[in-house]
Order: structure tokens, then C-alpha cells, then sequence
């Protein structure tokens, strides 16, 4: 079912106007650290959206762009001294090309062979970063890898919203910054999806022979995804590092891989509000899981493989399959 | 010529665990067009599972040996039971069956993190002595591995050749829908497979642990490595799964030698890439037919 743009648009100015209040209505510090940690993924899902649900391209190296983001923005305020801002806008543009380097790589392929091939990139990467050990600057007597190694990397600058903030609100500043940029990428993603580019994504993942029969170039499309997809990824990776404050080899591993994954299958992957409520829904089921440490990761495979089996085209995806059921 | 002969060494020991583990892998993907996600984490089990036989249960190396192997089809069936035949018979089969078995692998890695805990363990069999030639050790561990995976892959290769099951298998892969119409039990083969499957996911398993210690993770970068090989080899295709396991083990072994045990994966897959813009269905794989 497709919901009219002017419901789309209202339903995105009341959840906007409640994320604003959000810091005023529950002021704990703790509260309003996690609603920007959830925004950063509502991010970089609906961007692996458009790779994933709209053009139907499996790949696994999405976290990869995203971790390329913070680690390029870690790098450059540590090393070069960048302030945040700059180290970010560099970052989205790494992030972009690096993702065409991967698309490039991989769009010879199909189905299932990018799924591996895109996996065994991010591993390659996540390897070599944690193997690093090349010093590139000597601060005292430890050793200073360019990309941290095993241990990351820390104190590389914020946004300075410490200055000139007062205490008590300090913690606000990063969420409205996120806030912002998550109406941006989601606007994006909206105005992707409803462009005839994205139609052309949706053709070739429904039908790929007689999209191309009908003259739509899938590299070039393909291609496109990719690049496109890795813009806001790449900022939410710069987000993420400036936000924490720290940037470890982690954010490449499987588990974080997962729970973007969860969020984007739970709530329903090919559709425009999916990603936002999978966020929403695993945020929560992760703050539930939070006193069973131990169970934690495996509680998220279940959920995964539950939603799989139970209902594929997720929570947006069975809302949208009731109202149409309603409407006839 | 003593390094040469160390690299080969290594590398066919490499070449034989590749073989082994993307074996298991190919025959999912070829007849059942199954991607198992999971596969890493049934070797981690199956080599835990081994363990505790000798450890727990104390029995024998060979009885444990054959009880894994055991468990792995029986894994193997479970999984196929639990999880897979619920999709079978909807859309986006392909893409549901990577994500769920992406979840299965957190949910057996994370089980045995609770049970077992994060640090490595010492598998208890092991194969000691070695021979000398031309001037260089070489483990029987490392023969005997060499050794099971070739009788593996033979065993499989002639199961799917010359028995009923295997003719069943192979109708199924051509075409699911003919084989049902012709009366073959599609649902039994499935579940066949993914039990032959278990089984020799199993067997790597138990080898992989030999040459490295338990830990939870240990099944990961081994089983990136058998998907590497499939993907070069055109997954499905066993026989080009065993040459492309040989050319990887060998390139792997002699990049590790010559740039750094570091960039032994990372130009590895580099080579890969440049390989599968040239041929994008691997070197021995054939264009699935796209129906429309």
C-alpha cells in the first residue's frame, strides 16, 4: 500500500516535533545519550535500505562505510587537528567514494556472491585494522598506529559544545546535531525513493532481465545506490565517533552488523518507515536485554531468525499489508 | 628449495582445510541454492562437541570422532527443521535464508561463549611426529588432514554420482519443481542435504581444531575463506571447489611468505575481485538460467 506524500509528511513533522521536545520531556542525561545513539542507526539503516530493500542488493560491507566515517573522522582531528565539523564533511566523502570502490568491486555479482564478497571485504578491512601496528607518530613512549589498532582510537575533538553550553545541557548538543542530520538523511531517502532513480532501483530488484529490457542501465543504477547510500552513513559513522568520543575496531564485527540488520529486517526492509521503527523496536529490546549481558547477543539472533520466519516483510511492511486489506 | 617445500606444505594443508569446509558449503548452495551463514559457527560447535566427547564423556578418539560427526547431521537436520523448511515455500527464499542463518550463527557462537567461555581451548587429540623431507618437518597431522579431506571430497563426489539419494539431490537442483512433479520426496532431500551437509561441517570442524585451539569465534575466518573458494569456484561446482581451494592455499601460503602473515587475506581477495570481474560467475560456475 502507498501512503499518500501528505500523511507521509505529517506523520514526519509529528515524530520530528516529538524528537525535539524529547530532551524536555525526559531530561536524563542517560535517556537522551540513547535516543542519539538510536537516531545514528535510525541513519545508516535507512540508508542500507536503499541498498538492501529498495535496489535488493545484499550487501554486508554497509557497517564498513560506516565505520570508514568515524575512523576518517577520528583520524583527522587526532592527527591534522580538524575541527569535528570539517573532520565530518571529509569523512562523508570518503565514505562515498570508498562505497563506489565496493560497488564497483561487486556489482559484477549477483544475489547471494555479493552478499560473500562484500562480507569478506569488511572482514579484510576489520583485519587489517586490528592487525595494525605501523607507527606513524611516537607520543612519549607509546606508539601511535594511524588507525589505533586492537585499542582505537580516543581524544580527537567534539563539536565544543562543552564551551559554550551550560553544564546541564551540554548533552543536548550532540542530540540535536544527530536530530538535524537524521531528518536529512531520512528526507533523502524519501526523495530517493519517490525519484525515478529509485524507481529504477525498484524495477531491478523486482525484475532484473526486463528492467534492462526496458532500457535501465543496472550498473550505472547500481552503481548510484551505492555511492548515493554511503553519503549519510559515512556523516552517522562521523556522528557516532564525536558523539562517544572514542572509535574501536568493534563497530566492524558481526554483532554490530547484526543489530543495524535486525533493525532494518524488523521493521520492514524495502519500506520508507521500516528502518525507523526496527530502530525504535531493537532499542528498546536491547535496553530490556541490558541486565542479561551474557544473553544479550543471542536474545538478538532469536529475534532476528523469529522475524524472518514469522513475518518477512516486517512490522511497516504487515501494517501497510493490513491497511490495504482494510481499504478493499 | 626448503622454503619452497615449506610453502607447499603449508599451503596444502591451508588448501585441504578450504577444501573441506567449502565442500559442505557448495553442496548447500548447489542443490538447494542455500547460503549457510551459519556454517562457521556449526564448525565451532562440532569442535567443542568433539572436546567435550573426549574430555566430558571420555571416550575414545575414534568413537568421539564418529559421535561429532553424528551430532553434526543431526545439527544439521535441526537446523534445516527449525528454521529453513519454514521458508521453503515462500518468496525470497535466498535472501531470508542469509539473514536467518546470520542470526543461528550469533545465537550457537553466543551459546557457547555461555557455556564454554572466551578463552581458547586445547583440542585433547592431536597427531604427533612428523617426516622429514627435503630437509623440512612435516607434521602427519598435517598428512592425515590433507589425507581425510581428499577421502571426503571422493566420498561425496561418488555418493552424488552412483546413489539413489544423490540422483534425487541432483534432480532437485536441476529443477525443484520437475523433481516434485516426478514424485521426488523434495522436502526428505532437503533435509538429506542439510544433514550430509552437518556431517562434514562436522568433519572440518574437528580438523580445523586440531590446528588451531577452540574459541567461540574460531569458525568465522575459516568459513569467509570457504565462501572465498566458492565464489571463485562458482558456488556449486565441488569439483572446481577442490582446484580452487588448491590455488587459494597455495597463493595464501607464498603471499603470507613473501608480503606478511597480515596481508595474506587482504591481497588474497584483492586477486579474487580482479578474478571475478573477469569471470563474474567464477572460473567453474555456470549462469543460473534466469527465468522471468
Amino acid at each position: 500500500v502507498k501512503l499518500s506524500h501528505k500523511t507521509n509528511l505529517l506523520a514526519a513533522v509529528t515524530i520530528l516535533a516529538i524528537a525535539v521536545a524529547l530532551p524536555w520531556i525526559f531530561p536524563s542525561r542517560y535517556v537522551v545519550g540513547q535516543m542519539t545513539i538510536m537516531l545514528i542507526w535510525v541513519i545508516v539503516a535507512s540508508q542500507w535500505n536503499l541498498v538492501f530493500g529498495v535496489a535488493g542488493i545484499f550487501s554486508l560491507a554497509h557497517l564498513t562505510v560506516f565505520g570508514v566515517g568515524a575512523y576518517v573522522t577520528a583520524i583527522l582531528g587526532l592527527y591534522l587537528s580538524f575541527p569535528a565539523w570539517a573532520a565530518v564533511l571529509v569523512a562523508a566523502v570518503a565514505g562515498v567514494a570508498v562505497s563506489t570502490l565496493i560497488g564497483w568491486a561487486c556489482l559484477r555479482l549477483q544475489g547471494a556472491y555479493v552478499a560473500l564478497l562484500t562480507l569478506a571485504i569488511a572482514q579484510a578491512i576489520y583485519l587489517l585494522i586490528i592487525t595494525d601496528t605501523a607507527c606513524i607518530r611516537m607520543s612519549g613512549v607509546t606508539c601511535d598506529t594511524l588507525t589505533g589498532g586492537a585499542r582505537g582510537l580516543a581524544r580527537f575533538g567534539d563539536f565544543g559544545f562543552r564551551d559554550w553550553l551550560p553544564r546541564s545541557i551540554q548533552h543536548v548538543g550532540n542530540y540535536y546535531v544527530v536530530v538535524i542530520a537524521a531528518s536529512l538523511a531520512l528526507g533523502f531517502a524519501y526523495a530517493l525513493l519517490h525519484s525515478p532513480l529509485g524507481l529504477a532501483f525498484r524495477a531491478l530488484r523486482d525484475n532484473r532481465l526486463y528492467a534492462m529490457g526496458r532500457g535501465v542501465d543496472r550498473f550505472r543504477a547500481q552503481l548510484i545506490v551505492f555511492a548515493a547510500s554511503a553519503l549519510f552513513t559515512a556523516i552517522a559513522g562521523g556522528l557516532y565517533a564525536v558523539h562517544l568520543q572514542v572509535v574501536g575496531s568493534n563497530i566492524l564485527t558481526l554483532p554490530v552488523l547484526l543489530f543495524v540488520l535486525s533493525m532494518m529486517i524488523v521493521g520492514g526492509s524495502g519500506t520508507f518507515w521500516g528502518p525507523l521503527v526496527g530502530a525504535a523496536v531493537l532499542m528498546l529490546a536491547d535496553e530490556g536485554l541490558k541486565d542479561y549481558a551474557e544473553w544479550r547477543q543471542m536474545g538478538l539472533g532469536l529475534i532476528l531468525i523469529a522475524a524472518v520466519m514469522l513475518f518477512p516483510r516486517g512490522i511497516a511492511g504487515s501494517f501497510g499489508a493490513w491497511l490495504a486489506s482494510r481499504r478493499t | 628449495l626448503e622454503t619452497l617445500v615449506q610453502i607447499v606444505v603449508s599451503g596444502l594443508t591451508l588448501s585441504a582445510m578450504y577444501a573441506a569446509g567449502s565442500l559442505s558449503l557448495s553442496l548447500l548452495w548447489g542443490s538447494l541454492g542455500v547460503l549457510n551463514m551459519a556454517h562457521g559457527a556449526v564448525l565451532t560447535v562440532c569442535g567443542y562437541l568433539a572436546y567435550l566427547a573426549i574430555v566430558g564423556l571420555g571416550l575414545p578418539p575414534i568413537a568421539a570422532v564418529g559421535a561429532t560427526l553424528f551430532a553434526g547431521g543431526v545439527l544439521g537436520a535441526a537446523i534445516y527443521f527449525c528454521i529453513i523448511d519454514w521458508m521453503r515455500n515462500r518468496g525470497n527464499f535466498e535472501t531470508n535464508v542469509i539473514i536467518a542463518t546470520v542470526g543461528l550463527a550469533m545465537v550457537l557462537e553466543n551459546a557457547i561463549l555461555a557455556g564454554f567461555g572466551a578463552y581458547p581451548i586445547r583440542q585433547d587429540i592431536g597427531i604427533s611426529g612428523s617426516v622429514v623431507f627435503a630437509g623440512v618437518n612435516i607434521p602427519i597431522q598435517n598428512i592425515v588432514i590433507l589425507a581425510t579431506s581428499m577421502v571426503l571430497m571422493a566420498a561425496t563426489a561418488a555418493y552424488m554420482q552412483f546413489t539413489r539419494a544423490g540422483r534425487a539431490i541432483r534432480a532437485v537442483a536441476q529443477s525443484r519443481d520437475a523433481a516434485q512433479l516426478m514424485g521426488v520426496p523434495v522436502r526428505r532431500v532437503f533435509a538429506n542435504v542439510f544433514m550430509l551437509s552437518g556431517v562434514l561441517a562436522a568433519a572440518s570442524g574437528i580438523m580445523l581444531s586440531l590446528v588451531t585451539t577452540l574459541s567461540p569465534t574460531m569458525g568465522y575466518d575459516p568459513m569467509l575463506k570457504a565462501f572465498i573458494v566458492c565464489v571463485i569456484a562458482g558456488l556449486g561446482s565441488i569439483r572446481g571447489a577442490l582446484i580452487a581451494a588448491l590455488l587459494m592455499g597455495l597463493l595464501e601460503a607464498s603471499i603470507q611468505f613473501l608480503i606478511g602473515v597480515r596481508f595474506g587475506f587482504p591481497v588474497l581477495l584483492i586477486l579474487v575481485i580482479i578474478t571475478l570481474i573477469w569471470r563474474p560467475y567464477g572460473l567453474f560456475g555456470t549462469a543460473r538460467v534466469a527465468r522471468l
